[in-house]
């Protein structure tokens, strides 16, 4: 089995480096802890049908992937970032 | 289906030059040529002298901001006109871009619209870089290293000058594109077939560029060397990737990265499809659908994914794909 929660620790660290975002990703057993500024967001596995409880001003809330947890810690830490849906291209349902 | 080049490369960077000798070359008959030019009273398309297989149209505003949709409509109207028979029945589109524009919504423009994806293909981005000034126009001008980053062939121009440090140019060109091969081009002269038959974005076309991708140091391979803000840098793995894996991937870079991801290529293993890979192929957060190969082109099974991006680390893509990796394998078991 995977360290999920080991791996999602580094992706967050990762992440504030990538987001230009200062502060720190702190592990603590089977909970991270992020600290940004005064904001204080606490990350722990959860229970179905969340994957992910993130902890903020001591409202839980819940995200089913790593993707919606990132995206939920994004807003969070950096609220103003401009996103964009990834797009794929037409194609042709049958060959030429 | 048609293929599409675009040809970029900064003002003065001779573009136009290539292209008129690349018009009077028999071997780049049967091409049609939209010039984009900056300014409201173009001058390009009277400088370019064409055979009577090909022709050249011309846009004026910068395409990659208003004129957008623009460019769709010429394009549609182009291949109406060549349905009718009133225009030479032309074999590629070549779309000139002022040296002024981002070429990355020019490609969206290209790959995004469901009408022409039925007809036209993006099959590759040239990109011209002048030995003399280009070292300077990179150190100045954000949109010429984007230019760079997206080619899938460099033509450096104005090689018959003096140039102070061709070694520095051709270093500041292999940081920010490692994988896209520098031609030399003096006053225009080159083998068209060099530059526009690659056929690069196209999965049953020659897969070398991304084959000769930088892994040979296992895991990843930096070209940072001088650039700060735009790295290239490729992930490997060992493993296959489950397609929902990948599709997710690309969805948290789209929606983290988006306008920063300039380039994004890959051969990947998927784990559903193991003897056929994937090819994938992306401008920021608009990509081709994944072309599967009838095989593995080389020996080399290993998944490839080359970046080119702004403002990415390395450590954030590897960190990503292995959460997300792990969270899709550990999903997968519990069912």
């Amino acid at each position: 089995m995977a360290d999920m929660v080991g791996l999602v620790h580094r992706l967050l660290t990762a992440s504030l480096a990538a987001w230009q975002v200062m502060g720190r990703v702190q592990r603590d057993a089977d909970r991270i802890t992020l600290t940004v500024g005064a904001q204080t967001v606490l990350i722990a596995r959860g229970a179905p049908p969340f994957r992910w409880m993130m902890t903020v001003g001591g409202r839980d809330r819940g995200a089913t992937s790593v993707a919606g947890l990132l995206r939920m810690v994004r807003r969070v830490v950096n609220p103003d970032y401009p996103t964009s849906r990834l797009r794929i291209a037409p194609s042709r349902l049958v060959p030429p | 289906m048609i293929p599409v080049y675009v040809l970029t490369g900064f003002l003065g960077s001779g573009k136009t030059t290539l292209l008129g000798r690349l018009l009077r070359s028999p071997k780049f008959a049967r091409t049609a040529v939209i010039i984009n030019e900056f300014g409201e009273i173009g001058l390009d398309h009277d400088l370019i002298e064409t055979s009577d297989e090909s022709f050249v149209m011309l846009q004026t505003g910068c395409l990659c901001c208003t004129i957008r949709s623009d460019l769709v409509l010429t394009l549609a109207e182009t291949l109406r006109r060549r349905d009718e028979g009133t225009v030479a029945p032309f074999d590629r589109v070549v779309i000139e871009t002022s040296g002024l524009a981002d070429p990355a919504p020019i490609l969206h423009a290209v790959m995004s619209d469901d009408v022409l994806a039925e007809r036209l293909m993006l099959a590759g981005v040239v990109t011209t870089v002048d030995a003399v000034h280009g070292a300077e126009t990179l150190e100045r001008q954000p949109e010429s290293v984007k230019q760079v980053a997206i080619a899938d062939r460099l033509v450096l121009t104005k090689t018959d000058l003096l140039v102070e440090n061709p070694a520095a140019l051709a270093d500041r060109l292999a940081a920010l594109n490692p994988s896209a091969p520098v031609l030399p081009a003096c006053f225009g002269d080159i083998d068209p077939a060099r530059l526009f038959d690659a056929r690069i974005w196209d999965a049953s076309g020659k897969l070398t560029a991304l084959a000769d991708e930088p892994h040979q140091d296992n895991r990843a391979h930096d070209h940072n060397r001088h650039d700060g803000r735009t790295k290239c840098f490729a992930l490997i793995r060992d493993q296959p990737i489950p397609a929902v894996a990948l599709t997710l991937f690309l969805e948290v870079l789209a929606e983290h990265c988006g306008a920063d991801l300039l380039r994004l290529k890959g051969i990947v293993d998927i784990a559903e499809s193991p003897d056929r890979p994937a090819v994938i192929h992306g401008v920021q957060h608009v990509f081709h659908p994944p072309a599967f190969l009838n095989r593995w082109p080389s020996d080399d099974r290993h998944s490839r994914l080359v970046f080119i991006a702004r403002d990415l680390p390395r450590e954030f893509a590897e960190a990503l794909l292995d959460a997300i990796e792990a969270e899709v394998r550990e999903t997968t078991r519990s069912k």
